[in-house]
Formats: structure tokens, sequence, C-alpha cells
């Protein structure tokens, strides 16, 4: 009852679980092969060592104690009990090749295996079902994680989408009002406002448009291998339409780079990391933008060289609650949430992502793995 | 002179209004349908040159629009569209759209992409010159010069080159070069084409992280910068 509800629920788990009959087939083998090894094992044994049955009955618990453990239900080590029993009475005990219920002490051999095999498939049986409300509950408790995260981030996005809609609003009905009375200067300035402000706006909705990449529960994303030129290629190239004059030196190995990855979301994370550099370093001097190649991983790292980042912003970079505090209407908005959408995606890629000041300015670095954890998802 | 016309199909105002008002300015005869069936008769009884689709209309989707109108028409037909998915985008230029533009644009990559489209509705005969920055390629005879120097590429190479350059300024996809240089029964693993590509950007760009020439549009294909030989501007037509 349990599993087929679980196996209902997530349709990921079902690759897991075997189908119910290969599960079945898999006990029978592993039955049949137990007994098998118990029998041939105490033939061997009776043959070395005649007349010491006690022993005949350990190698057949033995059995018993595995089949219960990796056979599913009961059923498999009641029968498997049944034949123990009937198999020592049979072959391992005089009259040899008899059945003879009449022996002394059989009953007691038959009731203590049959009860010692109902208790050990009870207890697995209970261990499997254990073991899979665990996983179960560690799901829902990463799913209650992500459902938070996401609330927190509408809530972040929500109180900053207000600000430049109020500036759009607010300049286009001053505009539609009085602009008559207005200078063409006025005129310009009121349209500029708009125009970056719309632009803004525009760039939060790719950021949220690429979370919803990102698929619900599980965190997982659909990788395929791409060359890393060209997504940072094209990344760049999107970054200088939107802001011609950022110089940006880029450094990537000679080398022809491929790594499994969602290429729209590392170009997401990518732009972020750049534009933030260029936004909020303070500096014109150039930034680099470094791509490093390592044994096991790629690692990408944004350097401006500019102010640094606060101490205070050093604690909570990838946070989006940070939001809630006053900082949040400062000239840094939006960095938190382009910060933690970049985060997010980053650790949809099982890679890391990190920032710290170094001499002059601040550095972000993150890392992709290039085959492994990426890739073992599909 | 006869102006350009130009068959606008969108369905919403605020866009439709600033188009409108655009190609107004540059000098285009342009017609406005606010959905798919309005399109369709207009296209047909209003000849345009160029049609500007949105894909999400009212009445039918723009992709069904697309198929309909290629069943008879070759007129160049440009997607505008709101939909950010790759695939997207692939199906509507599998389909025999010549390009695409995602909302939200600007008026001046809208008027980049009109003329272009229109250049190539105009094919020139083949045979003449590419040329852009630095870099010429001469089909005749099949001479790649790159600052005045010439550059060596392979077979393959040099068929992907003059591929993107034959359509230089529009989108290719993957399937498409795919099908035009290894034929239809290569497997739809695009890798052979993605490290060609690479090698071709290591022998034209200085920087292949910051490329000139060839640039790609993730999960779609790549485009070919512009040839300059061919910027003929809007009045000749």
């Amino acid at each position: 009852m349990f599993r087929s509800l679980s196996v209902k629920k997530s349709p990921r788990k079902s690759f897991r679980l075997k189908p119910p009959f290969t599960r079945h087939a898999i006990s029978i083998l592993i039955c049949a092969a137990c007994m098998l090894c118990a029998t041939l094992a105490s033939f061997l044994y009776q043959h070395i060592v005649p007349d010491n049955h006690a022993n005949v009955a350990l190698f057949y618990i033995l059995a018993l104690v595995i089949i219960a453990r990796w056979t599913v239900g009961y059923s498999y080590g009641i029968a498997c009990t049944l034949f123990s029993v009937i198999a020592i009475n049979y072959l391992f005990t005089y009259p040899y090749y008899k059945i003879n219920f009449t022996l002394t002490g059989y009953p007691i051999t038959f009731l203590l295996m049959s009860g010692i095999t109902l208790i050990l498939c009870t207890m697995t049986s209970h261990m499997t079902i254990q073991s899979e409300m665990i996983a179960e509950r560690e799901k829902r408790l990463a799913e209650a994680e992500m459902e938070k995260m996401r609330a927190n981030l509408l809530r972040a996005i929500s109180h900053d989408l207000r600000t430049p809609l109020t500036g759009i609003i607010g300049n286009s009905s001053l505009f539609l009002e009085s602009q008559n009375d207005l200078s063409s200067t006025e005129q310009r300035t009121i349209m500029t406002n708009i125009y970056e402000d719309s632009n803004w706006l525009l760039n939060m909705v790719e950021n949220l448009l690429s979370v919803t990449r990102i698929q619900g529960d599980s965190l997982s994303i659909n990788t395929t291998e791409e060359p890393v030129e060209e997504v940072v290629g094209e990344a760049l190239e999107k970054l200088e339409k939107r802001y011609p004059d950022a110089a940006i030196r880029v450094k990537i190995p000679e080398e022809f780079l491929m790594i499994p990855m969602d290429a729209v979301l590392i170009e997401q994370v990518t732009i972020n990391l750049l534009e933030n550099a260029i936004v909020h370093s303070g500096s014109i001097l150039p930034i680099d933008f470094i791509v490093e190649d390592h044994p096991e991983h790629v690692s990408f790292i944004v350097r401006d060289y500019g102010k640094g980042l606060s101490e205070e912003k050093l604690q909570n970079l990838f946070e989006t609650s940070t939001y809630n505090n006053s900082q949040s209407s400062d000239s840094r908005k939006g960095m938190g949430i382009g910060l933690s959408i970049c985060k997010t995606i980053i650790t949809a890629h099982h890679g890391t992502l990190s920032g710290r000041n170094h001499a002059d300015g601040a550095e972000f670095c993150f890392t992709l793995p290039k085959v492994g954890a990426v890739a073992s998802e599909k | 002179m006869n102006k350009i016309k130009v068959l606008l199909i969108e369905d919403d105002r605020s866009i439709s209004n600033f188009i409108t008002a655009t190609m107004d300015r540059e000098g285009y005869k342009i017609m406005h349908a606010l959905n798919g069936r309005e399109g369709l008769s207009l296209s047909t009884s209003f000849c345009p040159n160029v049609i500007l689709l949105d894909l999400g209309l009212p009445d039918m989707d723009g992709l069904d629009v697309l198929q309909k109108l290629r069943s008879w028409s070759d007129v160049p037909v440009i997607i505008i569209s709101a939909r950010t998915k790759e695939q997207e985008k692939v199906s509507a230029l599998d389909l025999g759209a010549d390009d695409y533009i995602t909302k939200p644009f600007g008026t001046g990559e809208l008027m980049a992409r009109i003329r272009t489209s229109l250049r190539h509705s105009h094919a020139q005969t083949p045979g003449h010159v590419y040329k852009t920055l630095d870099l010429e390629i001469d089909f005749e005879k099949r001479l790649i010069r790159l600052r005045g120097e010439e550059v060596h590429l392979t077979q393959i190479e040099y068929q992907l080159l003059t591929l993107l350059a034959e359509n230089s300024g529009r989108v290719l996809t993957y399937s498409y070069i795919m099908n035009a240089i290894w034929g239809p029964y290569m497997d739809n693993n695009n890798q052979i084409l993605r490290v060609n590509m690479a090698n071709i950007r290591r022998k034209l760009e200085q920087n292949p992280a910051q490329p000139q020439y060839v640039f790609t549009e993730i999960g779609v294909g790549y485009r070919m910068r512009e040839n300059e030989n061919g910027a003929i501007p809007a009045e000749r037509f």
C-alpha cells in the first residue's frame, strides 16, 4: 500500500524501485540460490564430519537470514523454512532419504526455525519500510525548503518590482498630464527614466524565467554537453548589447571544453555576475572573466577592481532574506535576488558558487563538475 | 517609387503601435492584422515583401499560420515571439521562418532583421564575395582571407563557413546545418558540428569566447555576421 502510493506520488522514484515482477523474480532466485548453497554445504559438512546435525540446521538458518533480508514480504521466508525443515529431516537425519516426523526433538527444531524466520522477516520488512519512510520524509523536507525559498524569492521580488513600476507609472502620468509645461530636457529625462526602469524590470523577469527552468521539487535540470566558449560568447554578446561601454577582459583555455550543463541557465549566471561587477563595483576598470580548466571541474571567475563587498554583504551574499531589512531600497537593488538565483542554478548543477574580496575589489567564482554528479542525474 | 510592403500580424495594440510608427518613419508601407485569419487573407491580397508574425495569436497558433503560409508562399517571415524556449524557436525556423526576434526588442534590431530577410529574398547570384570586418570569403576561388592573409580550412570547415556566410545574418539551426553538410542519415548528435565550429573559431577569431564572425544562439544554432558587401539600402527595392 505504502509503496504503491509513493510510486504514484513521484514518478522519479519508480526508476529506483524495480517493478514488482522483477522484484519477485529476484526473490525467487535468491531463495533458490541460498537453499542450494545451504544444502550443498550441509552435504559437504556431513561428508567430512558425520553425525553432527546441529550444525546442519545452522547452515539452513544462515541461509534463511539472508533470504529474510533480501526478499520481499514474508512468503518466501516461510516457504524456505518449510523446505529447510523437510530437507533436514529427509537428507540429514537418520533414517536418511525418508521423511520421519516422529524423530526425538524434531517438532522443536521445526518450531524454532519457523519462529526465527518469522521474526527475521518481520524485522527486515520493517527495516525496508522504515528506510523508505525516511527517504520520503527527507524528500518532503527538501521540498519544504525549496518552497520556502520560492516564497522568500517571490516576496523579495514583488517588493523590488514595485520601485521601478512606481517610477514608470509616475513618470508616464507626469508626461501625459503636463507634457506642454515640460521643457524638452525634462521630457527627455522622464522618458530616459521610464526606459531605464523598464529595462531593469526586464532583467528581473529574465532571471525569474530562468528559475522556472529548474524543475520544482527535486531541483533537477536538463543538461547537455555544451562548449564552454559558446556559452560564454553568447553571454558576453548579450551583455555587450546592454552595456556597450563595459570593458571585460576574457581569458579562456585554448583547448576545446565541453561540459554538461543547462546552457541557458549558465549563461544567466554569467550575465548576472558580470552585470553585478559592472553596476555595483563602482569602478570603470576592466573586469576580468577567467575560465580555468581543472581535472574534475571547470571554474569561472569574475573579478572586478572596485570597492569590494561590505562586511555585512559578505555575511549573507546569496540569501534573499537580506531583502527584508532596510538595505532593500538602496542602490544595490536586485543584487541579492540575482545572486540567490545564481546560487540556485549552480547548486542544481552540483557546482559551487562563492564570493569574496581580493586586494582591490570583489571576486565571484563558480565551478561546474565535468562529469559524474550531473551526468548521473539523468 | 514602390515602397516595401510589410505585413504585421500581432494582436497586442501597444506593440503594433510602435512597430507601425517605426516602419512608417523608415519609409515602409505597413499593413496590420490582429489575428491569424485576417493575416492569412491579407497576405494574399496585400502581397507583402516581408511578414512579421507573432506566435501568440488569439484565434490560431502562430506556427499554424506559418505552416499555412509556407504551403503557397516563400515570402520572408520573421517570427516575433514572447516564448523563450529554444525548442520553439527551432521549430519555427525548421517550419520555414526566416528569422525570429524575441520580445522585447528594440526598433533598431527589428529594422536590421527586416533588411536581412529582404536581402535574402532577393538572393544575389552565387559567386560574389563575402566581406565583413577583416574577413573575406571568395566563393568562386574558394579562398578565405583574414586581414589579407589566407586561412586554411578543412573541406568540412570550408563548407560550414560558406553555408553560414551565404545565409549571413540569419540563424541556421543545428539540424539544418547537419542536414546540409553531413546529409540526412547522420544521427542527431551535433557534437561533430560543435567541434568543427570550435576549430573554425580558433582559425578566425582572436578570442574564441568573444567571437566577431560566427555567433552562437544557444540551443538553436549559429548566426554569421552580416555581409557588408550585401548591405543594400531599403530604397533599392
